[in-house]
């Protein structure tokens, strides 16, 4: 684990040089002596954890800021860049874990789209994106409408849209984020395809499955710096995560069963359709008991997000039943679902969990103003509202100067505290807690992982659904698997791998003898969502 | 400051800002013997200030940090902006209430009060005003400092001189009769501003609070020119008549926008149009109107009985009459602020506007809200045509003032829907409005204030959306550093800026969300 190039970086000079990079922000250092050298023509992988400095690197390398010491050496020349096109001129080309599209665009006139000069917008254009597609195999037609490619689709659209541009260095953020895995699979292929024609990618990620399976290299960054590379030949997942945590991980586990009969939630035959009249959430019957928690496992995009809502009243049912203790919900509005003592931890916490640009204690109200201490009446009781946010900053151990400043200005794992806070407060009876450690630091996760046990302890019934299989496992009493809107499988969570759990969620099944493993990982695609915790 | 002396003890605040205000008196009072009135004041003020900078750190105060809850003091953005924007804020409200004072008072009673009152705020802002707070008052100085830049330019390209147009236009502005007239029409503007605001909190854009007023006041002078009734109710029922319809129309556009998704930008446009037309057909002899005067038709003046009187305006040197709705207009302006901070109703609001999305997933109904909204902003536009109705015409004929609703937006805009920064910007387009109506009679075109307007609605809106971003993320990196995180603080925080703000399409707030964000800038950035 040293720090040096590979032996075939030898003879080519790298294909980009970061040597003692610094970025500092007023107060913080983002990051500190990094230094990388990617071999030309391989896939080299940056990992660490959500908030490590990968994307304020990145962010350096793509011109997006200055660094603030250190040079960067592209082919063995130093260079300064000053913005992205700096980058797209040394041939360095990013594509964002977001999509940056327009949907209502051909495929050609998005690849064309600021990059006009190059081939102008017509039959060259159009020749030198098929010529480009074949080339590497990405099999994208020119003139095929955005609105109607699938994620995997759109992803090797966005890698064109940068090859069109004559990049030689590839960053992808997070690609896997987003896709299936079988689109990992594919999106794998294509990278290898990239590497074969003589390109570099740099491959940006948490999951260490993946990076093993797909890199020549490996660079791992803990609090913004590197701190080691390793060859994915001879390292294990576990010594990768070791690595990036900086110590021993932990390990979310439930002591004791806390189960009771009291069914607390039931779900009747929950169907749920779209607005094409698919059946996305499609006959689900589960009952969640006092002291429960019952995981959802499976591949992201299979109805989970529909099911919560249509738990949440915010999504109306085709048919179906849910029932709150003896009252049927079915058609409660969220409002009145909250008050019968609900509480929700949405998984995207900026669109449905806070108001970024509320002070801290106005978050406290939201969801819960209807009830003391946020309202008295069809007043706000800012006092009351004031002492218990107080309250969960304290508890709740709420990273902040005070309960004034705006959300916004915490980072991810605090908000994501507060939010935990304000679900639990006024004692629910159910909680739907959706990916509640995504994109928190390890410290965080635990604390969540802790007042998630104790509330199980205290007679709370949780509805777990995450994409992380170890959190699953380890924190849930009934597993279930969800693929297509339907459970597909109810899991033992005391004994289920998850390699097996992995399998049945792409419809393999449980007994899953048949997930093809690579490498010592023991996972392929397929378990795209283990995460940092290896298996 | 660090390096002059203090002396080792504390200093108990009120002792302070009494100490402050005795200097400030002082100084100015006694230059006022040998300079003119404002600059005697300018130095006892900045006396006072710099009394009140040095005495700081003496002063124990558990409540000196910034309203955004973090420790501000000794930032170099504390130092190089908050400290001259509280000087510069301090001195500018001394002279403002000597200036208004000195109406009524003699010239070194009323410099010393506004000394006392420059040192009062002096006092106040230094140990209160929070960063953000500063951040805006500085971008409206800013942008006020480009708007006069801008106008200056287009008067010295036209060869007019832009210094003494000014000269001339702010001793116009200041007399007597025309103060009174700016607070007529501010009152106006103000009401139709708050319409607008209470739509741009929920991010919905309600054009249509010209036709809203028009045919409010209309039917409103109708029922008050056919209807007699005793006092007060009368009153009572011209407004409420007023409210009802002004709701009603905007109703229509909320329940649109709800039930069929229509948008309220579109409806409220059609509405005015509708509204035009229907004001033009009640609007004739076989219908509403009467004749008024030779070649002008109304509804029937109403009796004097359902005037709303006016108030005497002694205190600012005029004859005239200052309209008896400015305490209704001061009213809606407290209850706009009671409502929007202090109620569920206003939370839910403003929740709705921050965030559809979260305030779904927290059980608001924001179809709910949408309607609501919209039909408050629609009764708050009834309220606009009436000052002048009740107060000055006494009825609705074809000499109606228009146009105000227009002119509301831009007021919003330029009051950042807040209930006080409206009634600043409101004045203040008044006062140029007033102002300018001497310019004629120079020869100089009186467009020249519109194109002040103009300039300085589009300042303000892209200065204070680039220095709020800004003071944002200067806050993000305080709390950071504050809490001595690491790399995590900076870079989620980061990530979190573009989707907190792209996210909202920005139709209502106008400019507010249009300025370049980052995800914007890349395609340009691609070639």
């Amino acid at each position: 684990m040293s720090s040096t190039p590979p032996g075939n970086g030898a003879l080519a000079p790298p294909a980009v040089e970061l040597r003692g990079i610094t970025k500092r922000f007023p107060g913080v250092v983002a990051n500190h002596d990094i230094d990388i050298t990617v071999a030309p023509g391989t896939v080299h992988a940056i990992v660490g954890e959500n908030g490590a400095g990968k994307s304020t690197l990145m962010k350096t390398l793509y011109g997006m800021h200055r660094p603030d010491e250190g040079q960067i050496y592209v082919r063995g020349a130093e260079v300064r860049l000053n913005s992205p096109s700096d980058a797209i001129k040394h041939g360095i080309g990013m594509v964002h874990q977001h999509f940056m599209l327009a949907d209502n665009l051909t495929v050609l006139e998005n690849v064309v789209l600021g990059a006009e000069r190059r081939f102008g917008i017509g039959n060259r254009a159009r020749a030198h994106i098929r010529e480009l597609s074949s080339q590497y195999g990405l099999g994208v037609d020119p003139d095929r409408l955005m609105e109607d490619l699938g994620v995997g689709e759109r992803q090797r659209v966005e890698i064109l849209k940068v090859l069109y541009r004559g990049a030689r260095t590839i960053i992808l953020d997070e690609p896997t984020a987003v896709l299936v895995p079988q689109e990992v699979d594919e999106l794998f292929d294509n990278l290898r395809e990239l590497k074969r024609e003589g390109l570099t990618v740099i491959f940006i990620s948490h999951k260490l499955d993946e990076v093993l399976s797909v890199a020549d290299e490996i660079t791992v960054i803990r609090r913004g710096t590197t701190v080691a590379t390793a060859d994915p030949g001879t390292t294990t997942a576990r010594e990768l995560a070791t690595l990036m945590v900086g110590g021993e991980l932990p390990v979310p586990e439930l002591r004791e069963s806390t189960v009771t009969d009291n069914v607390v939630l039931s779900l009747d035959g929950v169907t749920v359709s779209s607005a094409d009249g698919r059946a996305v959430v499609d006959g689900v019957t589960v009952d969640i008991r006092e002291g429960e928690i019952v995981g959802i496992a499976g591949v992201e995009g299979n109805g989970q997000s529909e099911l919560i809502e249509a738990i949440m009243g915010m999504r109306p049912l085709t048919s179906g039943t849910i029932s709150l203790g003896t009252d049927d919900i079915t058609s409660w509005s969220t409002l009145r679902i909250r008050e019968a003592g609900v509480g929700y931890i949405p998984e995207d916490r900026h669109r449905h969990g806070v108001l970024l640009e509320s002070p801290l204690w106005e978050n406290r109200i939201l969801g819960h103003q209807t009830k003391a201490p946020s309202v008295r009446g069809p007043w706000i009781d800012r006092a009351g509202a004031r002492a218990d946010s107080e309250r969960i900053v304290a508890e709740y151990d709420v990273r902040t100067p005070n309960i004034d400043v705006i959300a916004d200005a915490l980072s991810g794992g605090n908000q994501q505290k507060f939010i935990i806070g304000r679900e639990m407060s006024g004692s629910p009876r159910f909680l739907v807690a959706a990916h509640p450690t995504r994109g928190v630091d390890v410290g965080a996760q635990a604390a969540i992982w802790e007042q998630l046990r104790d509330a199980r302890a205290a007679g709370l019934a949780v509805l777990l659904v995450s994409a992380d299989l170890d959190e699953l496992i380890g924190m849930s009493d009934t597993l279930h698997v969800i693929l297509r809107g339907r459970l597909v499988a109810q899991a033992d969570p005391t004994t289920v791998t998850p390699e097996q759990l992995g399998s049945a969620m792409t419809g393999a099944g449980l007994g899953g003898g048949d997930a093809s493993t690579e490498g010592d990982s023991g996972a392929d695609g397929a378990d795209r969502n283990g995460n940092e915790g290896g298996s | 400051m660090s390096r002059i002396p203090r002396p080792d003890r504390t200093l108990p605040a009120p002792a302070a800002a009494a100490v402050a205000v005795v200097l400030g008196v002082g100084v100015t009072a006694a230059l006022d013997l040998a300079l003119l009135w404002w600059a005697a004041l300018i130095i006892g003020v900045a006396a006072a200030f710099a009394f009140v900078a040095w005495s700081g750190p003496l002063v124990p105060d558990e409540r000196r940090a910034g309203a955004d809850g973090t420790k501000e003091q000794g930032t170099t953005l504390h130092t190089t902006l908050v400290v001259p924007t509280a000087l510069v804020l301090a001195v500018v409200s001394g002279l403002l209430s000597a200036w208004f004072l000195d109406l009524s008072l003699i010239e070194p009673v009323a410099a010393a009060l506004g000394a006392l009152v420059g040192s009062a705020v002096a006092f106040t802002l230094f140990h209160r005003l929070s960063a953000m707070l500063a951040l805006s008052f500085a971008a409206v100085l800013a942008a006020g400092v480009i708007a006069i830049g801008v106008t200056a330019a287009v008067l010295f390209f036209s060869g007019i001189p832009p210094l003494p147009t000014f000269a001339r236009m702010i001793e116009y502005g200041t007399r007597p009769n025309s103060l009174v007239k700016i607070i007529n029409d501010g009152t106006t503007y103000y009401l139709a501003a708050v319409a607008v605001a209470i739509g741009f909190k929920m991010k919905l854009f309600n054009i249509g609070v010209d036709g809203q007023y028009r045919l409010a006041a209309l039917l409103a002078a109708a029922v008050g020119g056919y209807v007699v009734l005793p006092p007060v109710l009368s009153q009572i029922v011209v407004i409420a008549t007023a409210v009802a319809v002004g709701g009603a129309w905007a109703g229509i556009a909320g329940y649109l926008k709800v039930a069929r998704g229509v948008s309220e930008v579109i409806s409220t446009i059609m509405l005015n149009a509708i509204a035009t037309g229907i004001t033009a057909y009640l609007l004739s002899t076989d219908r509403l109107a009467v004749e008024i005067s030779t070649n002008n038709i109304g509804t029937p003046p109403m009796p004097e009985s359902s005037w709303v009187p006016g108030i005497p305006a002694g205190f600012l040197g005029s004859e005239q009459e200052i309209f008896g709705f400015v305490l209704l207009a001061v009213a809606v302006g407290i209850g706009y602020w009671v409502m929007l901070n202090r109620t569920r109703f206003g939370f839910e609001l403003r929740a709705t506007g921050q965030s559809q999305s979260a305030a779904e997933a927290s059980g608001v109904n924001v179809k709910k809200m949408v309607f609501l909204s919209m039909l408050f902003s629609g009764m708050v536009a009834g309220l606009v045509g009436l000052p002048q109705l009740l107060g000055s015409s006494h009825y609705y004929a074809l000499d109606f003032p228009t146009g105000i609703g227009f002119i509301g937006i831009a007021i919003a805009l330029l009051g950042r829907n807040h209930p006080v920064g409206i009634v600043f910007a409101a004045l203040f387009w008044s006062f140029l409005n007033q102002a300018a109506g001497i310019l004629p009679f120079d020869g100089i075109p009186q467009e020249i204030a519109v194109i002040s307007q103009a300039t300085i609605v589009l300042t303000v809106v892209v200065v204070y959306e680039v220095v709020h971003r800004w003071g944002r993320r200067y806050q993000q990196q305080q709390i950071g550093n504050q809490l001595g995180a690491t790399a995590e603080s900076t870079t989620e925080p980061a990530q979190a800026v573009p989707s907190g703000t792209a996210s909202e399409d920005g139709s209502a707030d106008g400019g507010g969300d249009t300025a370049p964000g980052s995800d914007g800038k890349r395609d340009g950035e691609a070639q």
